[in-house]
């Protein structure tokens, strides 16, 4: 499963300002920009325990909120963009989510990754992924997934 | 491949190259030949483990064969030879110096030196570079590059408490318009993401990063270049280490995994577009605080009797280095790993971050397990230490690695580099007019990038955490006066409150300088650095230097040539400041091949990084001006030459030149102002350099929120000086002071014969003003528009 975070909506300015500013620097100027973070959790875990999860260990649940599925966007060219470190490079944020899950109690998940994801309208896919390559990814050691809402 | 491998004796030299390459090993001709004979001598074929272990032990990043190996510089008709070019210098100077507080040099992780004033304390020093890693991964080569000299603090001795880390980046220029070719990064990617990983990691571990700079220059827009540097405090009787044989080999912290393969040997090659992410290191904060509360817990109850850290080439550096003397076995199933699809020889390598190796008494083992499940730290043991001088590493039984150190450790064949370097023209005509007015020129030079505040940087960084960061990296009423040294008391570390012994860190560095001049730019950043210390009231009489070296390939005569004259410059500063280096590092191939095609070096550059007692922090001081009416002082000759300065870059003067530097006379000048900011005579200090006169005193002013009233033409200047170069010209050792009006009489009494002379006054107007000895207004500016022009923002 995987569980997306982001901030609530009158907390998100900054964050989705930055974001935006970096995607400028790489000629992508966008009118719609939102911030999440996703943990990838491979487990089987009861919808009470994921709600344990997400509320006492990956969230601030005053600024911000989850769900266990994209979130909904409604508009023209808005495409989600997943960023994950590839399987290869050790994700420190997933380990210690990991071993966090195992403290609280649940049982331990085989894997955790964590990844962001941006949810951004742009005029065509290539010119968005071009703008996330040269800003927020490095193809080094990240691989990235886009899809349009 | 693996043919190959199997009939390694025999290989011809393409096939050996062949090899190399395949396996990314960096080592050259010789060095696969001395291997060769080895295996020959021991009538069998190598196994690909230990290949990877002579790789790594015999590599640039390791064994610093460049800088310790034999060089023959040419200049004009002369020739000098170099045995060793590191002993023959900077070595050379500490040895000579003999100073009786620095109590281990060039032999340990770190250089230590006593501190305070009970003699219970030592402090350790040490900078590192993570060039390589942060030009392929900005964020987590930072990371680890911070991870890797807390470790060298911790790994000191027994084992040293970080109470301060550094950062001096060198990167391209932002703005910079210059095509990358495919793989490269742009300049603002590394920029974010090294601040990032500096911040992340130093954040995380509870470690101030309270002193550094950065420099932009388009050389580094291929090949950044990321100092990071920690200071320690250890108990002195815990500064040496012995491992005796029968010690158990046992490795806490982070598990290992395929990550950071081939670091070190990939330190020592150009990087190529197909550098592999397995060369990219994920550091883990918390790992490694977990690792240094246990380690600390740990040597105070005097558990262990060695300790190194795991940096470049893994267990094989780590665990090769602490049995040099005795030899060890190891067995590597024992490891603790992350990837169970890990070759045997990969774990031997692995870089994978946040691990120390310690050497433990058998009956210690129990209770430092105890103190490790109380971190929730993961440890292992891997092994034991022997008597045999011999290095053997099993899996499941079945040899991974069978080499005698002899080998290992002083088989390395070395060859004879040859040097030379031809100066760029110079011009020494008066700098050229221009028609922008003075006080438009100062904003143009306040707002450069490699002037301008690092605000939007430093304030990522945590600067209090432990509570001992008396002068921060900024100082003033308004927090608008950059620092020209950290002043720490690091109480945290030595839980006394009533000893206010604390010490100054500062840092000098210029490669503007060296594409002119390398020997002056090793003596103009030493100088930068003790005048740093000095601007704090730090004893520069006690004055500890740290050597980093960055350059491009050694296989080029001329940057042989460089680096010979700097580490002469080193020479000549260390003696003549009676400032010993106390250890040092060098990073060479930082060079790669830009979009058209050409290899593209960086510019040879040298950090020289300080540290000298304060004796006591309630007296230190900053750089912002204090109290309107006081007379304001300026210490030191002005002298001709633009070369090397921000104005040059900004309106080329057509002069070149570079001034001269007298060690001796400085350090005399410096001697007489420490004693003067003793008497408490002086209120603020703050040195001249980017950007000149003019500079300075804009910062002093808009950091103190007073103005001032200056004519530097009043003051101490070589004969037929320009006026360009009086505001604006970058000589060395020159400072500025404010003086306490009521003590004037008793500061001119100490500074009588020295070139110290009133430049002004403070004023309550919050203006700088600066006037010509006809009284010309030259520059009139109200602070509110300097500070504008310097809080550019950089991120």
């Amino acid at each position: 499963m995987i569980i997306e975070i982001f901030t609530k909506g009158k907390y998100a300015k900054n964050e989705e300002a930055g974001f935006a500013k970096k995607l400028v620097l790489a000629g992508l100027k966008t009118n719609f920009l939102k911030v999440s973070k996703l943990y990838l959790i491979e487990g089987v875990y009861s919808g009470a325990e994921i709600s344990r999860l997400a509320c006492e260990l990956l969230l601030d649940p005053i600024t911000e909120d989850w769900l266990l599925k994209p979130r909904r966007c409604v508009g023209d060219n808005i495409y989600r963009v997943e960023i994950w470190l590839k399987n290869s490079v050790t994700d420190v944020v997933g380990q210690s989510v990991k071993e966090a899950v195992a403290d609280m109690g649940l049982k331990g998940p085989k894997r955790c990754r964590f990844g962001r994801c941006l949810y951004v309208r742009a005029s065509s896919e290539l010119k968005l992924k071009h703008a996330v390559a040269k800003t927020l990814m490095n193809e080094t050691v990240n691989y990235c997934e886009i899809i349009k809402v | 491949m693996e043919l190959l491998l199997s009939k390694f004796s025999t290989l011809n030299h393409k096939q050996l190259a062949a090899l190399d390459k395949k396996y990314g090993w960096s080592l050259n001709l010789l060095e696969l030949e001395a291997a060769q004979r080895y295996f020959k001598k021991l009538k069998r074929e190598p196994t690909r483990g230990e290949l990877e272990t002579i790789a790594q032990t015999w590599s640039e990043h390791c064994k610093h064969k460049t800088f310790s190996g034999p060089v023959k510089f040419r200049s004009g008709r002369k020739v000098k030879r170099y045995k060793n070019l590191f002993k023959e210098t900077i070595v050379k100077a500490t040895r000579r110096l003999n100073k009786q507080w620095c109590l281990s040099v060039f032999k340990d992780n770190a250089g230590v030196v006593e501190f305070g004033a009970g003699g219970k304390w030592a402090l350790a020093f040490k900078a590192e570079t993570h060039n390589h890693p942060c030009a392929l991964e900005p964020y987590g080569g930072a990371e680890t590059g911070v991870g890797g000299v807390v470790r060298d603090i911790m790994g000191v001795g027994l084992g040293a408490k970080p109470v301060l880390n550094t950062d001096i980046f060198c990167f391209g220029r932002l703005d910079s318009k210059m095509k990358l070719p495919k793989n490269a990064l742009g300049a603002r990617r590394i920029f974010d993401g090294v601040v990032e990983g500096v911040r992340d990691y130093g954040n995380r571990m509870g470690i101030p990063t309270a002193a550094g700079a950065v420099v932009f220059d388009d050389g580094y827009a291929l090949n950044p270049l990321v100092f990071v540097g920690c200071a320690g405090i250890i108990p002195r009787d815990k500064i040496h280490k012995k491992v005796s044989p029968g010690e158990l080999i046992v490795v806490i912290g982070g598990s290992t995994g395929r990550d950071g393969i081939h670091g070190a040997t990939f330190s020592s090659a150009n990087i190529a577009e197909d550098t592999s992410n397995s060369a990219v290191q994920i550091g883990h904060a918390l790992n490694e605080k977990k690792a240094l509360d246990v380690l600390l817990k740990a040597r105070d109850k005097n558990l262990y009797s060695a300790v190194t850290d795991c940096g470049a080439g893994g267990f094989s550096s780590a665990i090769g280095e602490l049995a040099s003397e005795c030899g060890a076995i190891v067995e590597l199933e024992k490891a603790e790993l992350k990837d169970t699809a890990i070759e045997p020889w990969e774990i031997w390598v692995s870089e994978s971050q946040e691990r120390m190796v310690f050497a433990v008494p058998p009956k210690n083992l129990k209770r430092l397990a105890e103190i490790a499940d109380g971190e929730n730290c993961g440890y292992c043991v891997l092994g034991r230490f022997t008597g045999d001088n011999k290095l053997r590493v099993t899996f499941k039984g079945e040899s991974v690695v069978a080499l005698d150190n002899a080998f290992l450790h002083g088989g390395i064949p070395n060859y004879e580099k040859n040097a030379v370097f031809l100066s760029p023209a110079t011009c020494n005509l008066p700098p050229k007019k221009i028609k922008k007015p003075y006080h438009q020129v100062l904003k143009s030079i306040l707002s450069h990038p490699n002037v301008c505040s690092r605000r939007s940087i430093v304030s990522q960084y945590d600067h209090e955490v432990q509570g001992g960061t008396v002068v921060k990296p900024f100082v003033g009423p308004g927090q608008n006066g950059p620092s020209d040294a950290a002043v720490i008391w690091p109480q945290a570390a030595t839980g006394d409150m009533k000893d206010f012994s604390g010490f100054a860190a500062a840092h000098g560095i210029n490669p503007a300088v060296g594409r002119i001049n390398p020997y002056l730019m090793a003596l103009y950043a030493a100088d930068e650095a003790v005048r740093n210390l000095l601007c704090v009231g730090a004893d520069i009489t006690r004055t500890a230097l740290l050597d980093n070296f960055c350059a491009g390939s050694p296989k080029d005569p001329q940057v042989m040539g460089g680096l010979v004259l700097a580490a002469e410059g080193c020479y000549a500063a260390a003696m003549g400041y009676g400032a010993p280096f106390i250890s040092g590092k060098d990073s060479f191939y930082n060079q790669s091949t830009d979009a058209a095609g050409r290899q593209y070096p960086v510019p040879l550059t040298l950090l020289i990084s300080a540290v000298a007692p304060v004796e006591d922090i309630r007296k230190s001081f900053s750089m912002n001006l204090k109290r309107p009416g006081n007379p304001i002082y300026l210490a030191g000759t002005a002298r001709k030459g633009m070369g090397g300065s921000i104005y040059n870059e900004l309106y080329p003067s057509g002069n070149n030149a570079l001034s001269g530097l007298d060690i001796k006379d400085s350090f005399k000048l410096y001697k007489a102002l420490l004693s003067a900011m003793r008497s408490g005579y002086v209120m603020a200090a703050h040195d001249i350099s980017d950007g000149g006169f003019a500079a300075a005193a804009a910062e002093m002013a808009f950091g103190g929120d007073f103005g001032a009233d200056l004519c530097p033409e009043l003051c101490f200047a070589e004969s037929g000086i320009s006026e360009t170069e009086l505001l604006f010209g970058e000589s060395p050792s020159r400072l500025l002071l404010e003086v306490d009006k009521k003590s004037e009489s008793d500061f001119l009494s100490l500074v009588s014969s020295l070139q110290v002379a009133k430049a002004g006054y403070v004023n309550n107007r919050a203006e700088l003003i600066i006037i010509n000895a006809r009284g010309k207004e030259l520059v009139k500016e109200k602070n509110a528009g300097l500070l504008a022009c310097w809080e550019r923002d950089l991120l």
